[in-house]
Order: C-alpha cells, then structure tokens, then sequence
C-alpha cells in the first residue's frame, strides 16, 4: 500500500540573488563589447529624459538608449529624434526594469557600435531599488517640485547611488524646497557621493554632470 | 507593485524544486525577506495565495521570515545588527549602533529568499 509522507526540501533560492547573477551576466556583454552603461533612476517628471537628451547632444560618445517606461514610446520617441539607437522596453504593470528586461532590449541594440549606454528606468525611487540591471554605474536624478523631504522618504535608493543629481533648482523658492537640505540628506546617507545641483533649463550644473559622468568612463577603462 | 513579480519568481522556484522532488502536494514554504528590500511581505503573502491557486501549491501555509538588517561599520569596524526600531528605515541604514557614524556597509537585510519547502509526497517504502 501507498502512504504519504511530509518531506522537507532545502531550496535556498534568493531571488534578488538570481537577478543579480543576471546583472553580473549583463555586466559582462557590456564589457565584451567596450560598452560602459550608466542606469538613470529618480522621480517621475524630475527630468531624466531631458537630462538623457541633453547629453546626447553634447557628448563625444557613440551613445545609445535603453528607455524603459509602463509605455515606453514616448520617451523612446524622443530619444530617437536625436539619431541615437534607442529601444523602448514596456513594463507594463511593472514599476522597474530588471536584468532580464535589459539582457532582452541588448539584442536589439548595435552594441558593437555604441560605447555609452544610458539605461533610463520607470519614474520610481521605490521598486529599482532592489533591481541591478548590470550597469557600471548609476545615477539619481530628483528634482526640487517633488519637495525637499524627497531624499529622508527614500533612503536606500540615494545610499546605492553613484551620482546625484537635484534637477529644476531655479524653481525651488516657488515650491518652497530647500535644496541645500536635500543635498545634506543624500551626504548623510551616501557621504562619499557627489551631488549635483542643476536646472536643464537654464543649463546651470550640466556640464558637472557630464564631467562626473565622463571620470566615471575614464575610471572604468 | 514589484511585489507581483517577486511573488511570480518565487512560485516559479517552488514549483520547479516540488516537481523534481515529484511532490504531489506542497504544504508548507518558508520565504526570508529582508527588513530593507522594498518588499511588503502581506503583499507577496497575498499575491502568492491569488497565483497558487490550480497548482501544487494552492493551499500551502506561507511562512514568511523578516530578516533583520547587519551593518558592518566603516568607521569602527562594528558588525552586526544595525541600530532600528522598526519604524524608521533611515536610523536602520545611516547609524552603526556602536559609533553612530553613518557609513556602514549593508550586509544582510535585502534578500528574498526561498528557504525551505514541505511537501507531500508518496512513500515507496511504506
């Protein structure tokens, strides 16, 4: 006669672990191909696309574009109005890019032909925290409309950050931000990061990103 | 909601180690969550309820297992838990408990790990 028995099974699979492999695994195509890949998280509406674009426009690089949106063509759209490579990555219910995501959107990019890549991920300070996507660095984009306690609300994205950037600081005393306070919480929670004060409409700070972005590149090769 | 995809990653493991180990039923499965992921572990909970449902594993007892958060301070070398109350994620990745300097390192509080599973299987030898 059959019985039945309880069994325990170890199983022991970090899933976060398991996209970090992945992460690791992007990290390497990148390399392979002399890509240096920069991932640029923050706020809804804080200005990333605008910042993506404008350094398409003044860097000397063989730039191309990872969007990633819930509806990515937007965005997209206006990337390729700059004759840059681009692939629009829809998350659809999803809040964040991950590994696999980006592993996916490398297949439809000339990698061979491209030596920056910016990977712009979903409006969010939330949900890419816990995602790596193999990038060699990452940077923080907020702005000064989304109020100055921004940064003490979300900790954990501005401690793994590699630069940050506070976008539309010539709007902060009509919002009534302080955007020193802000820059002083990312330095309690990063102090090693550089934090750049900036306003892409009057193009105060721009060229500080450019040039973090740029030893960052030199750094890595 | 990047709760939904965790939780479709971890039914995805569960299944996948219950049918090799030719479970016929899963009773039980124990999830570590780190206390910094940015998960909410009622949320995966009920999420991993709604998709169960029709596979071995609807019915089961989800045990899910907070990890606190370890530091390791680079100020003065402290390792272990990290100073937090619960409430505040902030004090948890800012202060090291011995020295109250800020950078510390983070060494465990971010996983989300399936542990262990308990299935029911038939026993050949009975």
């Amino acid at each position: 006669m059959k019985m039945h028995k309880i069994a325990e099974v170890e199983v022991q699979h970090d899933i976060m672990v398991a996209n970090r492999k992945l992460a690791r695994k992007n990290q390497k195509m990148l390399d392979n191909n002399q890509v240096y890949a920069v991932d640029v998280v923050g706020a809804i509406g804080s200005g990333k696309t605008t910042l993506i674009e404008a350094l398409i426009d003044s860097m000397d690089y063989n730039i191309g574009v990872i969007a990633g949106d819930v509806i990515s063509k937007y965005d997209a759209g206006r990337f390729e109005n700059h004759e840059v490579p681009v692939v629009g990555l829809n998350t659809g219910k999803e809040c964040h890019l991950d590994a696999h995501l980006v592993e996916h959107a490398f297949h439809d990019l000339p990698l061979g032909d491209i030596d920056l890549l910016f990977i712009e991920n979903v409006g969010n300070l939330i949900c890419p925290v816990d995602f790596e996507l193999g990038s060699h660095m990452r940077m923080v984009v907020i702005s000064v409309t989304e109020g100055d306690d921004t940064v003490e609300k979300h900790p954990l994205i501005f401690k793994d950050a590699d630069l940050v950037v506070i976008n539309k600081v010539d709007l902060a005393d009509a919002v009534g931000a302080d955007s020193d306070k802000m820059v002083s919480d990312v330095k309690q929670l990063n102090p090693d990061v550089q934090v750049i004060k900036t306003s892409l409409k009057t193009e105060k700070g721009f060229d500080e990103v450019k040039k973090a972005i740029e030893i960052f590149i030199n750094e890595n090769s | 909601m990047h709760e939904l995809s965790m939780a479709e990653a971890i039914v995805e493991t569960v299944l996948d180690v219950a049918e090799k180990n030719d479970a016929q039923e899963i009773v039980e499965v124990t999830i570590e969550v780190g206390e910094l992921t940015m998960l909410n572990p009622e949320q995966v909970k009920f999420l991993l309820g709604v998709l169960a449902e029709d596979t071995l594993l609807e019915g089961a007892e989800i045990i899910i297992e907070e990890v606190p958060v370890e530091i390791k301070c680079r100020s003065c070398e402290f390792t272990g838990l990290a100073n937090t109350d619960g409430s505040d994620h902030y004090l948890a990745i800012v202060l090291c408990p011995k020295c109250d300097e800020r950078n510390v390192e983070i060494l465990k509080g971010r996983e989300c790990n399936v542990k262990t599973i308990k299935i029911e299987k038939s026993d050949e030898n009975a």
